[in-house]
């Protein structure tokens, strides 16, 4: 507990930090730093790192995925490549492969997070928040995605501790929407610090996966005054582990050739191992540990 | 201990909570409402409900001020104890009331909780929830010294109309007056058969007292141990739980009250017990019980603890003799007693009693048969009742499930198989006298 707290601190003082920092800075930039985050178009230039955000359709990404296409010798349709066909039709008419091979992987990930849970023990919120959260990984990288929810977990405390401690009360609802204008208040700030901390992944932003993260905020905080803080920060620190597992899963080139070249193999694997999970009701990692005394007696 | 015998949690939502519950079970145990009318009309003590409120405009309208001086807010589909405000007296200077954590609260404190309630804010997914003012339960004497603010509740887990395992949860500081293990309250294993707390944890490790004071927490006793079995199996046959947590508080006046079922009771009461839940389960799964009562019996029959634990308390172990006369209980009145020569036997396994015995004792009776097995033997396949068995040997009282056997020609009317014999020393060296006196005693019953 003590740990947490001040981990917590930090993360506050930090959020601080460059919420001073904006105040004299940011004015200038703000222009500039929004209309990349507001357009979907691809429009752009790359940022000079060699991380790609393989969300987009832009051609570092998609030129080497149609290659590999083009490379791919395929047999007759039926019946072992109708997939194949299918990919091949989509990309030759417009729909990014980069598109198509993160949603061939969103199975295996799902599957991922579930074996997690059912063998592992390691729980996270459900299967739906790691899942999109490795996406917005990989949409805006761990390392800002990582610091955003740390900071939107400890804002959102924050926040509910503040309004504890000054008994101010409020209906659920409006509490709620305090507690998300606090997490967007965070959010701005470090975009707002962009010029100081000159990190290219702040550069690409934009609006989905940062949206994802902020939702998370709620689902934090109900755990929070549900169970406990201990459970709570558990909760969290294990859907980061699921998430950054999860979004190496994504980024493995490998992996995504795999995916593209063999999606009939790769589809149909994971529904035999989602079947074969579904059936275990053997005990988990954790609770061998949890009741090893009992084990050991 | 086997891992399998031990439940977890995949197990507990595919072979139990989920195979076994009806719909209708699942959703009078997930709404303390719901739960409270199907109690109250079948006439099974559940807290009273003052007063139930579903909309906004009620709220204010509701006068706070006509309750009785203690109470408890609750929302009727609150998870894990959420969102209960239990109040237990008002303020002395006039403003407000106290809760059992000795906060103040006022009346636009109540308001606005209840508001957040209605808003769904301790419901699952947010789903709009309606307001239970209800009775306070106070603390039973028993566990003055024990529980930290709140009252202590018990929960018993139901299978099949027997109950499996049982645990006492006493709120500590830590866990704010509430009895919610993830919380840091104190779970108490309780053995079924007397009512005797064993094993105490906290934060799943063990622990021997009450925090911070010396005081300990095995060897409580709980008061109205039977009732509280009964009223489980009751409540869960009510509801239509087939595999579900009952919890019971104690009324310092009205005894034993439910407060709620739960479907997928937590598993933390296999530490607090050092028992798995998944072996016991598995043993009743097939029974057929006909009532609560004769689920007590084979509950009390199969899960008692340990028996070398209370040997110990009473102090060493006894030598007998290969030959023991016991003392038997019998079913008809309530005192009946035999006395018999018992042939302690370390080469059989299980107890066995001839069944002319039994017949005569009552034992045979429908409510007191746990069982039957099919036995295979010199004779063929024979289908022998497995029946409950109290007796006291050398001063120890020992209830076991014992076999019923048909041959005629039996010896001794009683077979004390190992099972029973731990925390004894058998002593094989028999005097002539002994066994005489034992045939002509024998042979004395027959004629009769």
């Amino acid at each position: 507990m003590k740990i947490s707290r001040i981990f917590l601190l930090v993360f506050i003082l930090l959020g601080l930090s460059f919420s001073g920092v904006s105040a004299q800075a940011s004015r200038p930039t703000v222009q500039p730093s929004i209309s990349p985050t507001a357009s979907p178009e691809p429009t752009l230039e790359p940022s000079p790192v060699s991380r790609v955000d393989i969300t987009q359709p832009i051609e570092e990404n998609v030129g080497p995925l149609e290659k590999l296409l083009q490379e791919q010798a395929v047999g007759v349709p039926l019946p072992f490549n109708p997939v194949k066909y299918a990919i091949r039709g989509a990309v030759d008419s417009g729909v990014p492969p980069n598109t198509i091979v993160l949603l061939l992987l969103l199975p295996l990930i799902a599957a991922f997070i579930a074996a997690a849970r059912h063998i592992g023990g390691i729980r996270g919120f459900g299967i739906f928040m790691p899942a999109s959260l490795s996406v917005a990984f990989v949409a805006i990288g761990p390392i800002l995605g990582i610091v955003l929810f740390v900071l939107i977990v400890a804002i959102s405390t924050l926040a509910r501790m503040m309004l504890r401690k000054l008994r101010i009360k409020l209906q659920y609802l409006p509490k709620m929407a305090l507690i998300l204008w606090a997490v967007v208040a965070g959010v701005l700030a470090i975009l707002f610090a962009a010029p100081v901390i000159n990190h290219p992944d702040l550069a690409g932003v934009s609006i989905f996966p940062v949206l994802i993260l902020v939702l998370l905020a709620e689902d934090f905080s109900k755990v929070q005054a549900g169970k406990s803080a201990r459970t709570a920060i558990s909760l969290a620190t294990e859907t980061i582990v699921l998430s950054l597992t999860s979004y190496i899963f994504l980024t493995t080139e490998y992996l995504q050739r795999f995916a593209l070249l063999n999606p009939e193999i790769l589809l149909l694997s994971v529904l035999v191992f989602d079947i074969l999970l579904g059936k275990y009701i053997g005990l988990r990692f954790t609770e061998y540990w949890r009741y090893r005394k009992l084990i050991k007696s | 201990m086997k891992a399998s015998s031990i439940l977890g949690l995949n197990a507990r939502a595919t072979e139990y909570s989920y195979r076994y519950n009806t719909k209708r079970g699942k959703g009078i145990a997930a709404s303390k409402s719901l739960m409270a009318r199907v109690l109250k009309k079948e006439g099974i003590p559940t807290p009273k409900i003052y007063k139930k409120i579903t909309s906004p405009e009620s709220i204010l309208k509701f006068d706070w001020n006509s309750l009785p001086d203690s109470f408890a807010v609750k929302p009727s589909r609150g998870l894990g104890g959420r969102g209960i405000i239990v109040i237990k007296r008002r303020a002395r200077d006039g403003n407000g009331w106290v809760t059992t954590t000795r906060e103040r609260v006022t009346i636009e404190d109540l308001n606005l909780h209840a508001l957040d309630i209605l808003e769904g804010a301790y419901s699952l997914s947010n789903a709009r929830d309606i307001i239970l003012i209800q009775e306070y339960v106070g603390r039973h004497k028993a566990f003055k010294k024990y529980a930290y603010r709140g009252t202590p509740d018990i929960r018993v887990i139901v299978f099949n109309k027997i109950p499996v395992m049982a645990m006492v949860r006493f709120p500590t500081k830590d866990s704010g007056g509430r009895s919610n293990l993830h919380q840091g309250a104190i779970g108490v294993g309780v053995d079924i058969a007397t009512g005797i707390t064993t094993k105490a944890i906290q934060y799943s490790k063990y622990i021997d007292f009450k925090p911070g004071t010396k005081r300990k927490l095995n060897g409580i006793k709980i008061p109205h141990w039977n009732r509280i079995l009964t009223l489980a199996v009751e409540g869960a046959e009510v509801a239509g739980l087939m595999y579900g947590g009952v919890d019971i508080m104690i009324h310092p006046e009205d005894g034993p009250v439910i407060i709620e079922f739960n479907y997928q009771p937590g598993l933390q009461i296999q530490l607090a017990n050092m028992a798995g839940l998944r072996k016991r389960l598995d043993r009743v799964e097939d029974l057929k019980v006909i009532d609560a009562e004769h689920g007590l019996t084979i509950a009390k029959t199969i899960f008692a603890g340990p028996f070398s634990r209370r040997v110990r308390q009473e102090g060493g172990i006894k030598t007998i003799s290969a030959l023991e006369e016991i003392t038997i209980k019998g079913a008809h009145q309530k005192k009946e007693r035999k006395k018999v020569i018992a042939k302690i036997d370390t080469g059989a396994w299980r107890t066995s009693i001839s069944q002319s015995l039994a017949e005569e004792l009552g034992l045979l009776n429908e409510r007191n048969v746990l069982w039957t097995k099919t036995v295979r033997s010199s004779l063929g396949k024979q289908r022998r009742p497995v029946i409950s068995l109290t007796f006291w040997l050398a001063g120890t009282k020992v209830t076991t499930p014992a076999s019923v056997a048909k041959r005629m020609a039996l010896k001794y009317p009683v077979i004390v198989g190992r099972k029973n014999l731990k925390g004894f020393l058998v002593n094989p060296h028999l005097k002539v006298k002994d066994v005489k006196e034992a045939r002509i005693k024998s042979q004395k019953d027959k004629e009769k």
